[in-house]
């Protein structure tokens, strides 16, 4: 953290939050500046708060650090501390039978469009909140996971093409796949942002917490991320849910123009 | 403030938005900030959208008689874009559109708030380069690189930042928005004016930038030489030789030892391994003893006279990188004539390695500075300029100055035909006093030598003073232009310029041969100028100074230092072959002189020449081809319909056959003729125009009014 607040702001560039929001406040290194001072006892927990939700927890910054400095981390703790208990649903029951369980994030009717390619039956499991994610890193998660794996049961293939399910499944480790693992006609359009996608395309500000606690940032930076897209990435359910909302997501990703050909 | 008339403007009072705005790189603040000092606060922070928000700021600001300080990404490291008590914060990233790129002339109109990384990623997704590549391109904007006169890591052939704007548009309280340079109707010396100004005459909203073609190839190599004189030498040599490499940097003797630098890389790798073993036990294990973490002390920056000793002897010669790039032909011919020139000055080829090292890991220096100021240390460097003769006496006294209170090193990365730069890196114990005394020792000691006090950082707050000094009375340039452009003094007030005691500077060191330099009037005739050098006038301008940036070579080069008096008091600018030590003010020197002005030019002695001349149809065309192949001739014109081209120095007769075999029937070689070059007014036109007299990468000109 320090070594961050030191740093003469080299990661600006890779930082989506900094770039689309156009704030000198988002930069990483100005972020941990301000942590430090909250850590020395100068800035409020507030004011820490507010800072420290400016980050889309993207994970950028790390990439380009030439220290390899974890900073995404160290901002998780921080929030951890710094927040209030994450808001979490009860996870629902999934609906029908077979050997295949899709998570769906959104109303895209995936596990259908799953089942009529594979020629079987297919569970369809909704969830709201992608199961949690947002508790992952507060100490009730691991009662959250066991639950979560007891619902997953005995399915032998876990598909999803949202980053924050995926990464609430990671987090309780539960193996699964990514819908364009399943469905190779898909993989040219992987890329969004919690699903690995290029690093200056690294988040529409939807993916943390940056959507709840700076919304207009949040649609600075969705704004942005639209102007430099090509319309080529899968988005997945919180990242297209926002970009929706900012108002300029006009072309339909390769998901979309999937499930329209399936129906 | 009131904000009733900026209700649209985008602003913000978030503490977070003021804490941030605060504060840019100057090494001090990071100082303070590390020992618990806070900074400054402004009172708010605007995003102006587009020009007329800007417009609109600076206007309501002036009439409330608020100061603004204009922000891009704050790399500053003089402290000139801190935002202060009761000041507002222009920030221009909301500013932020690239293009049109236009390739048939390769130009890009870009916003001032773009990210360097950001202008870069987008010009090499479409094939061309800026070729300003700043160790700050990372951090700084567009708009910055232009207000505090940038200069990049290639600046040897592609130019400082003043050499690619061909066109400006700045936001001004007092007239709106000006637009200088190709079509602008604000009168044209108000870009050497604009360029340099650190946002005290106006808001950089954009520029029009010169491109360049992604280089086809890359030459990079290391030569070790005895010592810093020999090393000076060569590279002196290459660039009065007009061979034009992207890269030329010589390291201490000091740097040199500590980076390893001339060692194979595994052995480097080794020694460096063996060095950080070292620090990084040595910083545990005073990690482990409180109080002395507490003082935060290393032994290096509390004996910085004694590690300096000490480093000194250790120190075995020194290492030059030199690269070229570009068009492949054309850096083969340049790269194998100054291979001869470097191995003839007594540099020992070291292969690629180094160059490329360098290359793989040209931006990290900034990644080095942190540990410093976290064991309680501060770390600084200084950029300044002077012409050949003086660099070395130069190196010396700063190392002198500042080597009780600082652990110091060089490298020399800014070079010219007509002098250059050195660049100190200097780390001592962190403390305010100290940090200020060795500043001081710094900056008196290069006006005594008679450098220019910055290169490329600018004036900032840090170097408001020396800079001051170093101008003179031809402050009252900038303060008329002020007073135009900003009549309510609003803008970034307290930075660049200040009131210091007046100061005469003298009689200017004498000229030595190897400056490649000669003095003269500066009104005189080219007839006069040609008679007083005994030597060629290396770019034979009809009088001085050359025509604007936009309406010449970039590598072509006007008057360099002037002499005159304002009020009775001896003025002279131009100390180094560049300065950012704010804005280009040696035209008004010129002007208003109560003596008759004298000036420098640079001047060729000797050495090879190649001229050859070809009948062809639409001369000037091939001539404007000839440039976009990368050949950078010397003397380039058309007399009686055929077109003639000229190479000077080592490359000359390689750069002859290149520029031959690119003419429909090839060029016939004559004996060297120079040509006086169009001095202005000089206007574009269309380059089949009976009335051409002149191409550039951009296109024609005829002589006429207007850009």
């Amino acid at each position: 953290m320090n070594t961050c607040a030191l740093c003469p702001r080299l990661c600006r560039p890779a930082c989506p939050v900094a770039t689309g929001s156009q704030r000198e406040a988002a930069v990483p290194a100005n972020i941990a500046r301000v942590l430090v001072d909250w850590d020395r006892g100068g800035a409020s927990p507030e004011l820490a708060a507010q800072a420290v939700t400016l980050c889309t927890d993207c994970g950028a910054c790390k990439d380009w650090c030439h220290l390899d400095i974890p900073l995404p981390e160290v901002l998780r703790e921080c929030r951890a501390e710094l927040l209030p208990e994450p808001l979490v649903e009860p996870l629902r029951p999934s609906e029908g039978e077979g050997r295949c369980l899709v998570v769906e994030a959104d109303g895209r009717p995936v596990a259908e469009a799953l089942s009529r390619r594979l020629g079987e039956p297919v569970r369809r499991w909704f969830t709201a909140d992608q199961l949690g994610v947002a508790a992952v890193d507060h100490p009730s998660w691991p009662h959250r996971a066991r639950e979560l794996r007891a619902a997953v049961g005995t399915a032998e293939i876990v598909v999803t093409v949202d980053g924050g399910v995926a990464r609430a499944l990671e987090a309780a480790e539960v193996p699964f796949q990514w819908l364009h693992e399943v469905l190779p006609e898909l993989a040219q359009g992987h890329g969004s942002c919690q699903t690995g996608g290029e690093r200056p395309l690294a988040c529409c500000g939807a993916g943390g917490p940056l959507r709840h606690h700076h919304p207009e940032d949040a649609r600075r930076v969705g704004k942005a991320w639209l102007a430099r897209a090509d319309g080529q990435a899968v988005l997945d359910a919180r990242c297209r849910n926002h970009l929706l909302a900012c108002g300029g997501l006009e072309a339909a990703d390769p998901l979309d123009r999937l499930l329209a050909e399936e129906s | 403030m009131h904000l009733d008339w900026l209700a649209d403007v985008r602003s913000s009072d978030h503490p977070l938005d003021l804490e941030a705005a605060g504060r840019d790189l100057w090494p001090r603040e990071t100082l303070r900030f590390w020992q618990g000092v806070r900074a400054t606060r402004p009172v708010r922070v605007f995003w102006p959208a587009d020009e007329d928000q800007v417009v609109a700021v600076l206007r309501e600001a002036s009439r409330q008689r608020v100061a603004v300080v204009p922000y891009g990404a704050g790399s500053g490291v003089c402290g000139g874009a801190r935002g202060h008590t009761g000041a507002i914060v222009l920030d221009t990233k909301a500013l932020d559109g690239i293009g049109p790129l236009d390739e048939d002339r390769r130009t890009v109109d870009v916003q001032a708030g773009v990210l360097g990384e950001h202008l870069e990623e987008w010009l090499n997704a479409r094939g061309y380069t800026l070729g300003h590549s700043p160790s700050s391109i990372w951090c700084s904007t567009v708009g910055g690189w232009a207000a505090a006169r940038s200069a990049g890591q290639f600046s040897s052939r592609y130019g400082v930042f003043e050499d690619m704007v061909l066109q400006l548009r700045a936001a001004t309280p007092g007239r709106g928005l000006v637009v200088v340079g190709e079509d602008g109707a604000a009168p044209r010396e108000w870009m050497r004016m604009l360029l340099g100004s650190e946002g005290t005459l106006g808001v950089i909203t954009g520029v029009r930038l010169r491109v360049w073609p992604l280089p086809e190839a890359r030459w990079l190599r290391g030569y070790k030489f005895p010592d810093i004189a020999s090393a000076i030498r060569a590279m002196r040599h290459l660039m009065q030789e007009e061979l034009w490499p992207s890269v030329v940097r010589l390291y201490d003797p000091v740097d040199t030892r500590i980076g390893g630098r001339t060692k194979p890389h595994d052995e480097a790798e080794d020694d460096a391994r063996e060095s950080e073993a070292f620090y990084v036990e040595w910083l545990r294990a005073v990690d482990k003893i409180p109080a002395v973490r507490r003082r935060a002390l290393s032994l290096p920056l509390a004996l910085p006279g004694v590690v300096n000793e000490v480093f000194g002897r250790m120190a075995e010669g020194c290492l030059l990188v030199v690269g070229w790039e570009g068009a492949a032909e054309v850096v083969q011919a340049l790269a194998r004539a100054g291979e001869t020139i470097l191995v003839e000055a007594d540099g020992e080829d070291l292969g690629s390695e180094p160059g490329d090292r360098w290359f793989a890991s040209r931006h990290d220096v900034s990644y080095k500075l942190m540990p410093i100021f976290e064991r309680g240390g501060f770390a600084d460097t200084m950029e300044v300029a002077c012409r050949w003769s003086l660099l070395e006496p130069l190196y010396h006294a700063v190392r002198r100055a500042i080597g009780k209170t600082a652990v110091v090193m060089a490298h020399m990365s800014h070079v010219y035909p007509e002098g250059g730069s050195i660049y100190f890196s200097f780390a001592g114990r962190g403390s305010e006093a100290i940090y200020d005394r060795t500043w001081e020792a710094a900056l008196q000691t290069c006006l005594e030598v008679g450098a220019t006090v910055t290169h490329h950082h600018g004036v900032g707050t840090l170097k408001s003073r020396a800079a001051s000094a170093e101008v003179g009375p031809a402050v009252a340039g900038w303060r008329a232009l002020k007073r135009r452009l900003d009549p309510e003094a609003v803008l970034n007030p307290g930075r660049l310029y200040v009131d210091v005691p007046a100061r005469d500077p003298g009689a200017p060191p004498a000229l030595s041969p190897e400056d490649g330099l000669a003095r003269a009037p500066a009104d005189a005739s080219l007839e006069d100028r040609e008679a007083v050098t005994g030597a060629e006038v290396r770019w034979p301008f009809e009088r001085l100074p050359a025509p604007p940036r936009w309406q010449r070579l970039p590598w072509q080069s006007g008057w360099i230092e002037v002499e005159g008096t304002v009020e009775g008091q001896g003025c002279r600018l131009g100390r180094g072959p560049r300065s950012a030590a704010g804005p280009d003010l040696r035209g008004w020197l010129v002007e208003r002189s109560e003596i008759r002005p004298l000036a420098t030019f640079s001047v060729v002695h000797g050495g090879a020449r190649w001229m050859g001349e070809a009948e062809v149809e639409s001369p000037w065309c091939i001539a404007r081809e000839l440039l976009l192949a990368d050949l950078r001739p010397a003397a380039l014109y058309v007399r009686n319909g055929r077109l003639r081209v000229g190479f000077r120095g080592a490359a000359a007769e390689a750069l002859g056959a290149l520029a031959s075999a690119r003419v429909p029937g090839g060029l016939a070689p004559i004996e060297w003729e120079p040509a006086p070059l169009p001095a202005g007014p000089l206007k574009a036109c269309d380059i089949d125009d009976a009335g051409v007299v002149a191409v550039t990468l951009h296109g024609a000109l005829a002589r006429g009014e207007g850009a």
